[in-house]
């Protein structure tokens, strides 16, 4: 049964690339939105598929072909891989269901097919990654969907942006990559095969030589800081349904590849728990303070990715913190933490990149300075969105909240451990957390106050349509589950057999709703009900005007004066007078900057190292017969001298 | 649960009654100070009174939002009251107490009226949401260390609970819990929106940050803001109380026990609030940018707790 759902599924998807490849130039739209539902139907199988493993858990093996006995393409799935394979089709069926309204929108005939093609084999080629039991498969469904998502962030490839984003983006891939098979390469050599197992032992300096390349490895693909780079560059150049799988879902396999790792193959060390705790400190808070500045929607919420990863690092950090000083309580309760923060990013962000699609698409622009007085126009799009904001902000009692209430709650309780600089660390780690889910409710504020309240800033925005059911029934499922999971987390946790010491939120969601029925029944009986409309008042102007609003730059403009040392701006005033005392004034430019902290200083630094390397070596192959024989005596020599010494 | 359903009723209706008469009393010590005979001190409730029965006033750029937002306010605070126990500490039901709900139901309140202040595309009321996301983001991190401090302190993460262990400890045993309470009496001044963090007295000034949001609410939606800001002062209040002198709250229910603790937290709000009433007489509204100071302050004094707990 289990493998008839788990075949059935993968056919489907390998189906459905095959047919929008070979007729790229041809299908129709029927043709596209039959895919579409066959894609919707086998992430519905897989979704069956894995909730009978993690609500039975049990497990599930599969050899689905062998080329060798060390390479295979062999796929176990245990409760913690059901759990990811449940986000993703989860995901991903209500982004199929949203694409059906909005791939039709733009793209050439071709161009349309082909995304279709490519988003069946990054879906499949996420689940088989999760599912994979040895290092081979892994990796070569890891550049199977390196590589589709790649070419979905080249969509629109005409243009100069995403050319250089999509660039940007496959050489941060690769390096992942190069990374990652350091990491197995060295795990071989220990183990002496591709299996997912225990390895036992290496030595300290090897080991730790292993998890630094993972964590490098995996680290670059979940966006971690400092190599978080291509997230803000390629989430705003692709589509909006695959920003939304991307963000949503690809960068939460990184994380199930990091936990697998520290989990079930290396045994870690508290200094690991320690630097991964730093690391998703540092990424939450630098992530939402880079993110209040942006005011390119999705730039803001692919920042937003990089805070919400750094919260999951956090609770893994927590965890292995825990788990080395042996309070197995309170690892369980930070790592169940940052697994649900895991499913309820993916949720909310997918919700919030969809309802963005939406408004994207509608306005014809990014920039939500020219945004504004949308949800009056776009209501339903509008409330969707707002649920996300609420979820992301982790407000009680919905999801986003519950997850960093136990992560929270884990912190709080660190008191319990002996070592005092430790102790430190991690109440500095509970103060700056706290800032950046303070900062991150100042952002989402500030996003959904300057798109979808006050009036319109743009003549595009003045027109904007509410979008069809398709691009409103998908974000609405994963808005309804948005609210559930956070209402019903402790009951959810009781039947999967974990009891956490957190709070029963079905019991303050019930006392909230009488609260509310209390009070509107108050309000009723003695309120005035009369209501009456009128002006907004603003000093006796005779009428508003849609310039005087606060925009995204004036309402984050105090957040920035304050961690101004962060940001680093820098004024740039060039004046020009009439006169040479310099006191008329005749024209002139100013310029703030934001510097780009990583960009120049980190990536630009080692890109030209690499440029400067490959010029040297290209001046070496520039000669001519003789001096490439000589190369290859020389190499000859210094061959024979190695063999000789090693042997 | 009889028991907790009767106490989240009594302990509500309380706090709801009792909150405006703390705004009131703060308003009446400011204007002695500045020699003024100032409100009779059940100002307040006429206020709310006469705001009930007057029309309710909307811009047309607004949406639904600012029509939530009232409901939003109240019910979040409420919710909140239910968390503070002022009559006595009851037994604690579903995780009620949790401080990190506690907190983030406050915020919640404060989320919703920061978009209200944005919805009807005034100059001002977008002002006074940036201003006040900014000052909630800066002091986010003094309120968490702060109730760590507590959590580390008093050795829960529960409010029944630390105010259970503080009533029956005494200063002389937890010394510290006076130097929280510094942070804490600077978390009731930021969060009630006053001097010098913020202006209550001047409407339409280019200082304030709380009173802006609200400038497009009339009538009935307005008293709802007015009593949950005062709910949420007297919350706070209640915090600091019951942590520094709990003396007069009671862990038994009863007749008598439950009257000492009101007629005692009466007594003890009242003397908070002429305490907070001279303290904003003797300050002038600090320029926003300076406001990372004084949070830095009390992160000062809540870190430098945790450092004393942990060396001794």
């Amino acid at each position: 049964m289990m493998n008839l759902l788990f075949v059935c599924g993968l056919c489907v998807f390998f189906g459905v690339t095959l047919l929008q490849a070979v007729f790229a130039a041809r299908a129709s739209a029927a043709v596209r939105r039959f895919s579409l539902w066959a894609m919707l139907c086998a992430n519905l199988l897989l979704l069956a598929f894995s909730l009978t493993i993690v609500l039975r858990n049990s497990t599930f093996y599969l050899n689905l072909y062998q080329i060798s006995a060390a390479m295979r393409f062999s796929f176990s799935v245990d409760r913690l891989a059901a759990y990811f394979i449940m986000i993703i089709s989860l995901v991903s069926a209500t982004v199929c269901l949203y694409s059906l309204g909005y791939v039709e929108h733009h793209g050439s005939n071709t161009g349309k097919n082909f995304l279709l093609a490519m988003m069946s084999l990054f879906i499949v080629s996420m689940l088989l990654l999760v599912a994979s039991d040895n290092t081979f498969s892994l990796l070569f469904f890891w550049e199977i969907m390196s590589i589709t998502s790649f070419l979905m962030v080249m969509f629109d490839r005409d243009q100069a942006d995403t050319r250089k984003s999509g660039l940007f983006y496959f050489v941060m891939t690769q390096m992942s990559t190069a990374f990652l098979m350091f990491g197995f390469i060295a795990i071989y050599h220990v183990s002496g095969s591709f299996d997912i197992a225990p390895v036992t032992g290496i030595s300290e300096t090897f080991k730790a030589f292993i998890f630094l390349s993972l964590f490098i490895g995996f680290g670059i693909k979940a966006g971690v800081m400092p190599f978080h780079k291509w997230l803000p560059y390629a989430h705003s150049a692709s589509p909006s349904n695959i920003s939304a799988l991307m963000s949503g879902v690809m960068i939460k396999v990184a994380i199930y590849g990091l936990i697998r790792y520290l989990l079930f193959v290396l045994t870690p060390d508290r200094w690991w728990g320690v630097m991964i705790l730093v690391f998703g400190t540092f990424s939450a808070l630098l992530g939402v303070i880079y993110a209040l500045k942006e005011h390119d929607i999705k730039k803001l919420l692919a920042y937003h990715s990089i805070e919400n990863i750094g919260i999951i690092l956090i609770g893994i950090g927590l965890y292995l913190i825990f788990q080395s000083y042996g309070f197995s309580d309170l690892a369980t309760l930070a790592l169940i933490g940052s697994l649900f923060h895991t499913l309820n990013h993916a949720l909310f962000k997918s919700l919030l990149f969809l309802t963005t699609g939406s408004v994207v698409n509608a306005t014809g622009t990014r920039n939500i300075e020219k945004m504004g007085g949308l949800i009056k126009v776009m209501p339903y799009t509008g409330i969707l969105f707002l649920i996300g904001s609420v979820s992301i902000a982790a407000l009680p009692p919905f999801n986003g909240f519950v997850s960093e209430l136990m992560i929270f709650q884990a912190f709080l309780q660190s008191f319990i451990i002996s070592n005092p600089f430790l102790k430190i660390i991690l109440f500095l780690g509970l103060s700056l957390f706290a800032l950046t889910s303070a900062l991150a409710a100042a952002c989402f504020v500030k996003a959904f106050g300057v798109i979808f309240l006050a009036t319109p800033r743009s003549e595009e925005a003045r027109k904007a349509k509410e979008v069809s059911w398709y691009m409103i029934a998908g974000p609405a499922i994963i808005a309804v589950l948005c609210i559930l999971l956070g209402i019903f987390s402790f009951q959810l946790f009781s039947s999967l057999g974990f009891t956490l010491p957190i709070t029963n939120m079905a019991f303050i969601g019930l006392a909230l709703l009488v609260i509310l029925g209390l009070v509107w029944l108050i309000m009723r009986l003695v309120g005035n009900r009369t209501t009456r409309r009128s002006e907004t008042w603003g000093c006796g102007i005779i009428s508003q005007h849609s310039n005087m609003e606060y925009t995204a730059s004036g309402f984050s403009e105090p957040i920035l004066t304050i961690f101004r040392p962060i940001y680093r701006t820098r004024k740039n005033v060039d004046r020009n007078f009439h006169d040479p005392g310099r006191s008329i004034f005749k024209d002139g430019i100013a310029e703030i900057h934001t510097f780009k902290l990583f960009e120049e200083r980190i990536y630009l630094p080692v890109a030209h190292f690499i440029e400067k390397l490959s010029g040297v070596v290209s001046n070496l192959h520039d000669v001519d017969l003789d001096t490439y024989i000589l190369y290859s005596f020389a190499a000859v020599v210094i061959l024979i001298i190695a063999v000789g010494w090693f042997i | 649960m009889l028991s907790f359903l009767i106490y989240a009723l009594v302990n509500t209706v309380f706090v709801i009654l009792i909150s405006p008469l703390f705004v009131s009393l703060i308003k009446k010590v400011k204007a002695y100070m500045q020699g003024r005979e100032g409100p009779p001190l059940l100002q307040t409730y006429y206020l709310l009174g006469k705001l009930l029965k007057k029309e309710t006033v909307y811009s047309g750029n607004t949406s639904l939002i600012i029509r939530i937002t009232p409901y939003v306010n109240v019910v979040c605070v409420i919710a909140a009251s239910l968390f503070v126990p002022v009559i006595y500490i009851p037994m604690s039901v579903g995780g009620i107490g949790n401080i990190i709900l506690f907190l983030y139901l406050l915020v919640c309140a404060k989320f919703f009226m920061a978009l209200a202040g944005l919805d009807a595309g005034s100059t001002f009321g977008g002002m006074g949401s940036s201003r006040e996301m900014t000052v909630s983001a800066v002091i986010e991190p003094v309120i968490i260390i702060v109730f760590a401090a507590l959590s580390l302190l008093l050795k829960t993460t529960n409010l029944y609970q630390m105010f259970a262990i503080s009533l029956k400890s005494s200063l002389f045993i937890n010394p510290s819990t006076l130097l929280i309470s510094l942070s804490l009496f600077i978390i009731l001044i930021v969060e009630s929106a006053r001097i010098p963090v913020d202006n209550p007295e001047t409407h339409l000034e280019l200082t304030m940050i709380h009173e802006a949001m609200l400038l497009e609410y009339s009538g009935p939606d307005l008293a709802m803001m007015e009593i949950s800001h005062a709910i949420k002062q007297t919350l706070l209040m209640a915090v600091l109380i019951n942590v520094l002198i709990p003396w007069g709250l009671t862990a038994t229910p009863g007749v008598l026990s439950v009257s000492i603790s009101v007629i005692t937290f009466i007594a003890k709000g009242a003397v908070l609030a002429i305490v907070v009433g001279v303290f904003e007489s003797l300050f002038a509204k600090s320029r926003l940018f300076r406001l990372p100071n004084l949070f830095m302050l009390a992160f000062f004094f809540s870190f430098s707790t945790i450092l004393f707990e942990l060396l001794r």
